[in-house]
């Protein structure tokens, strides 16, 4: 049995395959565990935040 | 039975409108006449019973109270005995039932019913004081000594007060907003800085200036009634460390709030406690003294509005916008939002969630993007803070709309809420390879007792345990393993 | 729900009744003076406003022959109110201002009426209409025109529509004058329609026909009280209480009412009164032409109707319609023209008593006890 030190992300779907796809570029996660929930690199958590918040606004649209 | 209390109060705020009534702050606030009440409970019944012996005392915590609860205080105020609980709860209806239990247990824990379970009586202090306050009469001297006529000096006209306590007020406010942006307006005095650092609204980072916290960003929204409280809450846990007596605090501050506006009171009479507390008091804004050594005193609107429910503030235009009355804020379904203010602390807040076009002498435009409110949501500010601000400033012309608000934006604000947290993370272990079934369930079920599981599967015989489980987790695992060999 | 709320008071101030009130006598085993009424009436007034400060009080006197705005608690002007009470450490300043205002001008008032010889009714309806009105304009005007009267209520940034809860207390001594039957039931009418309860409590003399009706049809409670000297636990118990509060704390009202009617020719309050087919006036003995809408009826019916008037009364007949005197009269068909003849038990009671049950048990609570007295208050 082993314990892994890690960080549990809780997400919607949509926010899972985008995190799959950063994945593929920099490795982080740890574990994929279903389609809500992925564990990954405990130091690596502000990164995926920032490179995630970058794809999501790239989704959005702006009235300027 | 703190449960049941709070059951009471969504009860009565489920029946008023949230929004139409501009004086009550929003539905997500908790509403802070409230909030004294809790202090007092917390209270000895020797300070209680101290305080209540003077009438003006009793008169302010009697309105602090819920209806119900002023109707059976009144209902035994002119009683002579003690009635039996049945002869009172003969007059309730059945609707009334649980309300009418949870006032008893309020009014008992405010020692003003000392056994609500048997004979119903009033605390003797209290009927007596609250007799005095009714009839008048007494020797108390608790409703303010009035000063005599000063022809020389003459009293400050209602105007003057109400355009040096709106001064004062918005010093510390636009002080607060202003902080993160580095600019920095007239400072308010020391203690008004450590009463906001106090009360973490505001934090000093090693020393550096003052910075606003995200509690202070959410005290911005708040109606100034609200605000006023909570930091006169602050001052009164202050006051406990600092050795002053609670008692005298306490009646002070009730003491002007049945002052009247436009009068002046005189120093003579209130003790040294009291004496002292006139400068934190003239920095507040509650009250006015021409100089430090005043021997005279006037209180002023946010002292006189202290125990009501009225605007405490004369308008929140400002003085040059008087002819307006509170609401100043028109908002379009487009996201537009005209603010008819040339007030620089309400242009500051609302710079807090929107994001400002042009400005006029008399008008700010601008408009909620997703780029200002992402900013305010990041201050720690709610959807339903930015939501409850524009319907109380909401401007008379927008009263007409029902909804007040146009549903679209208040529905977008909340979904930018929501899009924000789309990703939840939670730092542990995640607890894999097992070695058989058993073993799994085993562990599963000791983390399980200790409520640390924040996901699992039996399938490929995992868990995720949060971080503050791990290490008893471990010494279980060891133990198991060392028993084993 | 805790929202400030309007009170209206009217004193029945007629100098008789209360000079007959205040002598004790076999009748009268409970004998009050206008002066002790008065202060159990101030302590009263000023729980009203200690339990809000919002909360906003009209007192009317209706003297005999006229009515009296006695005190208002929106316009106090503080000049006035710096020449009448001097400033005094011990009392809640409003307070004293309420009191002491009322008290001079009802002494002013009463001084003034001394001189006349002959008393005229108490103008009990005209204080009532008055006070409609005023919490009318209170409560219609918009903010516009409120900005322009400088009333405490414009100044504390109140909406016109914060005067909510508006109720009415009469306190009355004197009895029913049928002359004002008309005028009375109108202003029951626009009190329904503005919402308005209208609570009654009768002090002194028989009970009031009228006041019965004006509470019943308006939800307020009417109380007869058996012990005045209880006065002011009477006036905390069951009209302190705002009509919002009152879902949770149940106030006596009455189990029996008295719904009969004045007759419009002779203004006197009949058993069985003849209701005009077309404009529902309502007349004490079958008449050939309506007085109101000059309708003719034909001259058989008539004959049969007094054939028929006393002592029979075919039961079935009573379910008539409400009373109305309504002054629109719709144009009248011309083919029936009859006067029917009706009990006046008007419509909006379940159970109407036709007899002239005077409900004494009017002063019994819902829960069937009465307020628990105190022997004196003050």
């Amino acid at each position: 049995m082993k314990a892994i030190k890690g960080v549990l992300l809780t997400c919607d779907s949509a926010v899972k395959q985008i995190l799959l796809a950063l994945n593929e570029k920099g490795s982080f996660i740890i574990e994929d565990l279903d389609d809500y929930h992925v564990v990954i690199k405990a130091d690596e958590e502000w990164r995926v935040r920032r490179e995630l918040e970058a794809e999501l606004e790239k989704n959005t649209y702006s009235l300027e | 039975m703190r449960r049941r209390r709070k059951g009471i109060y969504s009860r009565v705020k489920d029946k008023t409108m949230p929004g139409l009534q501009t004086s009550e702050p929003g539905p997500s606030t908790e509403s802070t006449s409230h909030a004294l009440l809790g202090f007092l409970q917390s209270q000895s019944q020797n300070t209680l019973t101290r305080l209540y012996q003077r009438p003006s005392s009793c008169l302010s915590v009697f309105r602090l109270l819920g209806p119900l609860e002023r109707q059976l205080v009144m209902n035994l105020l002119w009683m002579d005995s003690a009635i039996p609980a049945s002869m009172m709860s003969a007059w309730i209806t059945r609707e009334g039932r649980k309300p009418y239990e949870g006032s008893l247990s309020i009014l008992s824990k405010l020692h003003i019913l000392p056994n609500p379970t048997a004979k119903l009586a009033l605390n003797l202090t209290f009927k007596t004081s609250l007799r005095h306050a009714i009839t008048g009469g007494g020797t108390s001297g608790s409703f303010g000594v009035p000063a005599d006529r000063d022809s020389k000096h003459p009293s400050p006209s209602i105007e003057a007060l109400d355009t040096y306590a709106l001064e004062r007020w918005e010093t510390i406010l636009h002080y607060m907003v202003s902080s993160g942006s580095g600019r920095y307006p007239n400072r308010p005095s020391q203690g008004v800085l450590l009463l906001l650092q106090r009360s973490g609204l505001m934090t000093s980072v090693q020393g550096s200036a003052l910075q606003i916290t995200s509690s202070g960003f959410q005290f911005l929204l708040h109606p100034p009634h609200a605000q006023l409280w909570e930091l006169l809450l602050q001052y009164l846990h202050m006051a406990e460390e600092r050795q002053m007596d609670l008692v005298e605090v306490l009646s002070f501050l009730f003491m002007l709030s049945t002052m009247e506006l436009g009068r002046d009171y005189s120093v003579e009479h209130l003790s040294q406690t009291q004496t002292a507390m006139l400068e934190d008091l003239r920095d507040y804004g509650i009250i006015w003294q021409r100089r430090a050594s005043s021997r005279r005193f006037s209180p002023t609107r946010l002292a006189t509005t202290l125990t009501s429910s009225a605007p405490p503030l004369p308008t929140a235009g400002g003085a040059a916008s008087n002819t307006q009355g509170q609401g100043f804020i028109v908002l379009e379904t487009n996201y537009r939002i005209y603010a008819y203010t040339d007030n620089p602390l309400q242009i500051a807040v609302l710079n807090l969630f929107i994001t400002m076009k042009s400005r006029f002498p008399n008008l700010v435009v601008g408009a909620i993007t997703r780029e200002s409110v992402k900013k305010a949501l990041a201050n720690g500010i709610t959807a339903d803070q930015i939501i409850s601000y524009l319907t109380t400033h909401a401007h008379p012309q927008m009263r007409k709309n029902k909804p007040l608000l146009p549903v679209t934006v208040q529905d977008q604000v909340r979904l930018w809420e929501l899009e924000k947290n789309r990703v939840k993370s939670q730092e542990g272990y995640l607890y894999t390879a097992f070695a058989s079934q058993a073993d799994y369930e085993y562990v599963l079920n000791y983390a399980k007792q200790l409520d640390v599981v924040l996901w699992e599967s039996a399938a490929k015989r995992c868990f995720f345990g949060s971080i503050e489980g791990h290490a008893n987790i471990r010494g279980f695992i060891e133990r198991r393993t060392a028993g084993n060999v | 729900m805790d929202k400030a709320s309007h009170l209206s008071i009217i004193l029945d101030l007629s100098p008789t009744q209360w000079h007959l009130f205040a002598q004790p006598s076999p009748t009268n085993a409970h004998p009050l003076s206008l002066s002790s009424f008065l202060s159990q009436l101030f302590a009263f007034l000023n729980a009203h406003i200690a339990c809000k400060d919002e909360n906003t009080l009209t007192v009317y006197g209706a003297f005999p022959g006229k009515s009296i705005l006695l005190y208002s608690s929106v316009n106090i002007t503080a000049s006035s109110s710096e020449t009448e009470a001097p400033a005094d450490a011990n009392t809640y300043r409003p307070f004293k201002i309420l009191d002491s205002t009322i008290a001079t001008s009802i002494s002013q008032q009463l001084d003034e009426l001394s001189e006349m010889n002959e008393e005229a009714p108490v103008s009990l309806v005209s204080a009532l209409t008055k006070s409609l009105c005023y919490i009318n304009r209170n409560s219609n005007s918009s903010s516009e025109s409120l900005s322009k009267t400088k009333t405490k209520l414009e100044e504390l940034g109140v909406e016109a529509e914060a005067m909510l809860d508006p109720r009415v207390l009469i306190i009355s001594v004197s009895p029913d004058q049928s002359a004002a039957y008309i005028s009375m039931m109108n202003s029951i009418f626009s009190a329904q329609k503005l919402k308005v309860t209208i609570d009654v409590c009768k002090l002194y003399g028989p009970d009031s026909v009228f006041l019965q009706q004006a509470a019943h049809l308006t939800g307020g409670s009417y109380i007869y009280l058996e012990r005045p000297d209880a006065l002011l636990q009477y006036l905390t118990m069951s009209f302190l209480p705002p009509p919002s509060l009152r879902t949770l704390i149940s106030v006596p009202t009455q189990d029996k009412i008295d719904f009969r009617a004045a007759c419009f020719c002779h203004k006197q309050i009949v058993d069985i009164g003849f209701v005009c087919s077309v404009c529902l006036s309502i007349f004490c003995k079958p008449v050939p032409v309506c007085s109101t809408c000059r309708t003719k009826f034909p001259m058989k019916t008539l004959q049969r109707l007094n054939a028929m008037k006393p002592p029979t009364l075919p039961s079935n007949n009573l379910s008539n319609t409400a009373n109305t005197p309504s002054p629109a009269a719709s144009p009248a068909p011309s083919h029936r023209r009859t006067p029917s003849m009706t009990g006046t038990g008007t419509a909006g009671a379940n159970s109407l008593p036709r007899s002239s049950t005077i409900g004494r048990g009017a002063t019994t609570g819902t829960n069937g006890s009465a307020p628990p007295r105190n022997g004196d208050g003050v």
